[in-house]
């Protein structure tokens, strides 16, 4: 009887504007990363496909919620992504630093390199590195999508390269601009 | 559907069958076998290339109906307005759910789960709690939007084509209930020309919510698409996969419908 009343219930206010973070990672966990297993698993059919045969030594491709789960009980160990190192980000932030637009990530990035170096960070070669240059290159971000932010205009705000996490940062503050201005055209334009 | 026989070719259900478990090892360490000759495994794609033999699946998109869910999921989520009820694959989710689940009891019930068994059955469980979040959640967005809307709904035959029976019968009592109650706490005492909830005195707002269709919201396309036209005139040719963008939901409402672009 609980249960049916928790399910009937609207969404609560807190969520009814914007996304948390939570939900973003649990959204970026269904992407696929490759593990060694260190159990065996036959190949298994789950709701999102089917997954394995896990034999070790050898490499599998498993989604990110299950490599931290198995994470979690020692039962694996995480291969970073190729992106998650750092010479990549390094080069990135380089860009990021020298030219005008935003640099190419892959879109969840911030949500997978953070459920990454939570749980597996001793299987990522230079762990604390890779924190300070993420932290160097969304702070560079960040203040390129204030400025950015001078270019508003009512009709079409185009970002590119721009990622999930980040949207969802600038959200509130980037949708009521665009509002404003939107109600100042249409006031200039009865007048 | 594919994804059917996609399911149904995972080894889960057939341990949990009545086929006795020897066998059924077998099978499953054969079918593997075969993968391992693979010179390059990619789990997921060689058991496509087995099952998913149709080749409109891969025309029309390569989406799980997982990822579909997440999709429309967090469109809802971030939409003014009411999008239309992804009913049939809601159904067929929930249906999956309610399998998994029943593969767990059986294998649970079986007196000699090995440390493998139970981390299999921790990861099914594990996922069946992910997608139940995620249905919850969507339901309940959706949930919000009708309550806020109920009254405009119960007035407008477009928006009733894109909602459940189930939704539209819930508007319909919480339309009645708050008018009850707005006409009983106030409006039966105010004269007969103030008395009404859809009265439209001028220079006053409406007092049924509408959906507002210029609030901006984040684009996300998802393939080559376009024109799109914006509300002070202007307009973008097209659209490639990647672009992200923030435009009034109003231009980004028929490419939304189309799976053209997802919210984000």
């Amino acid at each position: 009887m609980s249960h049916d009343r928790r399910v009937l219930m609207s969404l609560p206010p807190s969520l009814r504007t914007s996304v948390t973070p939570t939900e973003l990672e649990l959204i970026a966990s269904q992407q696929l990363i490759e593990i060694i297993p260190l159990i065996a698993m036959e190949k298994t059919a789950f709701i999102s496909g089917a997954y394995g045969p896990l034999r070790p030594p050898h490499r599998a491709k498993i989604p990110i919620w299950m490599a931290v789960n198995l994470k979690l009980k020692k039962k694996c160990h995480i291969i970073a992504p190729h992106w998650l190192n750092v010479e990549f980000l390094q080069a990135r932030l380089n860009e990021e630093t020298t030219e005008t637009g935003f640099s190419r990530l892959p879109f969840r990035f911030s949500e997978i390199s953070k459920v990454l170096l939570d749980v597996a960070s001793d299987d990522i070669p230079d762990a604390e590195k890779i924190r300070s240059v993420l932290k160097d290159l969304c702070e560079a971000r960040q203040a390129k999508s204030r400025e950015g932010l001078a270019n508003l205009d009512q009709g079409e705000f185009s970002l590119p390269n721009f990622c999930s996490m980040e949207i969802n940062e600038v959200r509130p503050f980037f949708v009521q601009s665009m509002a404003i201005l939107q109600q100042l055209y249409r006031e200039s334009g009865e007048t | 559907m594919s994804w059917d026989a996609q399911y149904r070719a995972g080894t889960l259900l057939s341990n949990a069958n009545s086929a006795p478990k020897a066998r059924s090892r077998r099978n499953a360490a054969t079918l593997d076998d075969s993968d391992d000759e693979r010179p390059n495994p990619r789990t997921n794609d060689s058991d496509r290339d087995v099952v998913m033999a149709p080749p409109s699946f891969e025309l029309e998109d390569e989406e799980t109906p997982l990822q579909k869910l997440m999709r429309h999921w967090m469109n809802e989520r971030h939409a003014p307005d009411i999008l239309p009820a992804q009913d049939e694959l809601l159904a067929s989710l929930l249906d999956h759910i309610r399998r998994q689940s029943e593969a767990v009891q059986l294998l649970r019930g079986e007196p000699s789960t090995s440390e493998e068994d139970h981390i299999r059955i921790m990861l099914v469980q594990t996922e069946v709690e992910r997608v139940k979040f995620i249905v919850r959640s969507y339901v309940r967005t959706r949930l919000f939007k009708i309550e806020k809307f109920a009254r405009f709904i119960m007035s407008n035959p477009e928006i009733q084509t894109r909602i459940t029976t189930a939704e539209r019968a819930h508007a319909s009592r919480h339309a009645n209930l708050t008018d009850k109650h707005f006409h009983f706490s106030v409006l039966q005492s105010l004269p007969e020309t103030q008395s009404h909830l859809d009265d439209t005195p001028i220079f006053m707002p409406p007092m049924v919510t509408q959906p507002d269709e210029s609030v901006p919201v984040f684009v996300h396309a998802l393939r080559e698409c376009g024109p799109i036209h914006f509300p002070d005139g202007s307009s973008l040719n097209k659209m490639t996969p990647g672009y992200i963008s923030l435009m009034p939901f109003a231009s980004a409402k028929a490419l939304l419908n189309r799976g053209d672009v997802e919210l984000v």
